[in-house]
């Protein structure tokens, strides 16, 4: 009797398992009707970066009839987690928001990421130039750039002005003068969002670029191993300026991007003078000013040199925003992201989110002089080397920004940064 | 915690002496027809109730930790099939990891912390609200407020209250305590205090309410006897209140106990998705989630829940089998005579 039953019940299990996993599925792809539906996900959750997703979609849609474009907007710091369980899952968005390096790596070694090389018109490849490198694993393209993003120091010049301080800080001792003088008018000298560890991270990267030669930042992208002592330089170099104290009380809980509590709202709101970011900045703070209109006094500055380190003067730490389609996206993926690098359509894009644009023929859309710097800066570098948790990967790259959030705290040492990145190999 | 308690559960069943069930099946001789058509009326009434809950039980919680098991042997990213197989070495690096260590400290901390601070604070407030006063309703209400609350709104709530320029230190300020200004929840020796009171602030109406159902299911008679026998209000506290709410502060405590093990909403909406293990309020689930999920290393992170799971497990049997015997005994095992 008990035999039966148990076989009985797992018999239901199973027809259960089976019936629930039939829901599952679904999402963009060939519809029955013949038409296409497209499903894209994008980190803009607010503002004209999200009237642009939609007015983009709109219009590509009236340009390929029969086409639908579905947009899903997900918060930024959820996007990695999330985009992995769903490609994992076997039911990921057509389209979605990919900033190159190892992360990217990651999911074209699994197979996930469409091969773009042949795909991208000749239009595109000329007026994307170099930026489009950011994508390529193995000498194939898997990803469109929409947006470049030098990393830089973003000002409030009425701040700084305020101050005493009228250049602009070219080496670390000269930005630790200005930090002084600007903490004696009662404002925080510099905001970091070290909630969302990436914030903070950035200042390790771009003390790592100057410290460690162009070689080694490509080889640790390979070994996944900070071996190089540069790694450990970069981290003492950190750690002698955190003893300065530059940056905003109580930044352990402050969030980059959200409030006005945020870094990007305290500069928005001139309780801080300055930030390090990367060049969507100027967007997240048009949106976090008391008008929700541009800071009038943003200004920027590359990252100070630092003396002795193996790093090229000038060279720039930073991203690309692209975007990738997924291995088994519709066809019309690949049209979508030509039609997103089109003139017109990057114009709008460095209008919308207030940022540089990848495509040479948009750069005109550039207006205002924080980016105009930024964007100058951007194309004089020897070389740009993208954020280090990027082309490390996420599980480095992880590791990497919680241990430098510990060495802000003051919990952790330069040398914890170098084993938290090897441990993490590990894992 | 679904999990730890039905697993403990089907375990109290199997610990059921061998004797008792023979005693429970009918004690009748072989039966004729009529009977056995009842037997499998019977049969097809448990299929139809118990079917849907073993389905769902079985997919939702046998299945995933079976899974999370043959992941936690892998190295493994998330994506497709594992392959990387790696034997015990994600759980060597759990168990020698020192932030894990930590992380479970900081739940032991929180374990008995919740346990000392809101047992006798709830049963105090019990006893109170138990008595009639004036405005009762009125703060058995609020007492019970934070625990209806969603853990986001609570923490969003206190995340910005107590932030270093947040309102708790502004009050302090204008009052002209700001000598006692700090960062309550960045400050690492301070944080885990602060996590302790809000989940205190949060989970004690829980224990008020249990508590008071409890005080509900206490004959008035005895009290009524006790003070006609002369006993004092605190005499008939002490001597026939507490010793009849010890099945409910048990069990309440086990409650507590399980919940504080698998701590994770609270301290990851206040310090987010990095810092808790820089401010010192990691716990093991959020450690599951940072080196797991936000790693991208799924195996790792799937035998994190199996120690998790492991180590739940073994504090709910323990305490099954030393605290709630006598309690349970009755329960589960004399219910159908």
């Amino acid at each position: 009797m008990n035999t039966r039953k148990i076989l009985a019940g797992a018999a239901l299990a199973v027809a259960g398992t089976l019936a629930l996993g039939g829901c599952a599925g679904g999402g963009g792809g060939q519809n029955a009707d013949g038409s296409t539906t497209l499903t894209l996900w994008h980190n803009s959750t607010t503002g004209d970066g999200k009237k642009y997703w939609e007015d983009t979609a709109a219009a590509f849609e009236e340009a390929n009839p029969g086409v639908t474009v579905e947009i899903q907007a997900v918060q930024n710091e959820e996007m990695d987690g999330k985009l992995q369980t769903a490609l994992n899952s076997g039911d990921a968005p057509d389209l979605f928001m990919a900033r190159g390096g190892g992360k990217l790596a990651d999911i074209v070694e699994a197979g996930q990421a469409m091969d773009l090389t042949d795909k991208i018109s000749a239009d595109a490849k000329t007026a994307l130039g170099t930026s489009l490198d950011a994508f390529a694993v193995d000498g194939k393209n898997y990803g469109m750039p929409v947006a470049v993003l030098p990393s830089g120091i973003f000002t409030s010049q009425d701040l700084l002005t305020a101050a005493g301080v009228t250049e602009a800080p070219a080496t670390i001792s000269d930005l630790e003068e200005a930090n002084e003088k600007i903490r004696a008018t009662g404002v925080a000298p510099i905001a970091v969002g070290a909630k969302d560890a990436w914030p903070a991270a950035h200042w390790y990267y771009n003390f790592a670029l100057r410290a460690c030669s162009k070689d080694v930042l490509d080889t640790a992208a390979e070994s996944r191993s900070f071996d190089d002592p540069c790694w450990l330089e970069a981290g003492e170099n950190l750690q002698s300026f955190l003893q300065t104290q530059p940056f905003n009380e109580g930044f352990l809980t402050t969030a980059a991007q959200q409030g006005a509590g945020s870094s990007a709202g305290l500069l928005a709101n001139h309780q801080a003078a300055m930030e390090l970011m990367g060049a969507w900045n100027p967007g997240v703070i048009a949106s976090l000013t008391p008008d929700e209109q541009p800071l009038a006094d943003l200004g920027w500055f590359p990252f100070p040199e630092v003396p002795g380190g193996d790093g090229e003067p000038g060279a720039i730490m930073g991203g690309v925003d692209g975007y990738s389609c997924w291995v088994n996206a519709p066809a019309q993926c690949t049209d979508f992201l030509n039609f997103l690098v089109n003139k017109e359509n990057q114009e709008r894009y460095a209008d919308a989110f207030q940022t540089i644009p990848a495509s040479s023929e948009a750069t005109e859309a550039v207006t205002t002089p924080a980016l105009q710097s930024a964007l100058q800066a951007y194309t004089d570098a020897p070389y740009v080397s993208v954020w280090l948790d990027t082309l490390y990967g996420q599980n480095v790259g992880n590791a990497l920004n919680v241990a430098v959030v510990d060495l802000f705290a003051g919990k952790g040492t330069p040398q914890g940064i170098v084993d938290a990145v090897n441990a993490a190999a590990s894992r | 915690m679904t999990t730890q308690l039905a697993a403990s559960a089907t375990d109290a069943g199997a610990r059921r002496p061998a004797g008792e069930g023979a005693t429970r099946a009918p004690s009748a001789g072989r039966p004729p027809a009529r009977r056995r058509r009842e037997n499998w009326r019977i049969r097809g009434e448990l299929a139809i109730l118990l079917g849907p809950a073993l389905v769902v039980f079985v997919s939702f919680v046998i299945l995933p930790v079976a899974l999370a098991a043959y992941y936690g042997f892998y190295k493994w990213s998330g994506f497709g099939t594992p392959t990387d197989f790696v034997g015990i070495r994600n759980y060597v690096t759990i168990l020698t990891d020192p932030a894990f260590h930590e992380a479970l400290g900081h739940n032991a901390f929180i374990v008995i912390g919740s346990l000392v601070l809101q047992g006798p604070l709830a049963l105090g407030l019990a006893l109170l609200l138990n008595r009639k006063m004036r405005a009762q309703s009125l703060i058995r209400v609020l007492i019970f407020v934070p625990y209806v609350i969603s853990e986001v709104v609570v923490g969003l709530g206190w995340g910005l209250m107590l932030q270093s320029g947040g309102a708790l230190n502004g009050a302090l300020e204008k009052i002209g305590l700001g000598a006692l200004r700090a960062d309550w929840i960045s400050d690492p020796a301070l944080a885990i205090w602060t996590l302790l009171i809000i989940i205190t602030w949060k989970y004690i109406g829980f224990a008020v309410i249990l508590f008071l159902a409890g005080l509900q299911g206490i004959p008035e008679e005895l009290s009524e006897a006790a003070a006609i026998d002369g006993a004092s209000y605190w005499q008939i506290q002490r001597h026939i209140v507490l010793p009849l709410m010890g099945p409910t502060i048990r069990i309440w405590a086990f409650l507590s106990i399980i919940g504080s093990l698998q701590l994770f909403d609270l301290v990851w909406i206040i310090w987010g998705q990095y810092v808790a293990s820089t401010a010192g309020t990691s716990t093991m689930a959020t450690y599951m989630v940072a080196n797991g999920r936000n790693a991208g290393s799924f195996g790792y992170g799937s035998a994190v829940a199996v120690v998790m799971f492991l180590i739940s497990l073994a504090v709910a049997l323990v305490y099954q089998r030393f605290v709630l015997r006598r309690d349970t005994d009755g329960a589960l095992t004399g219910g159908s005579k």
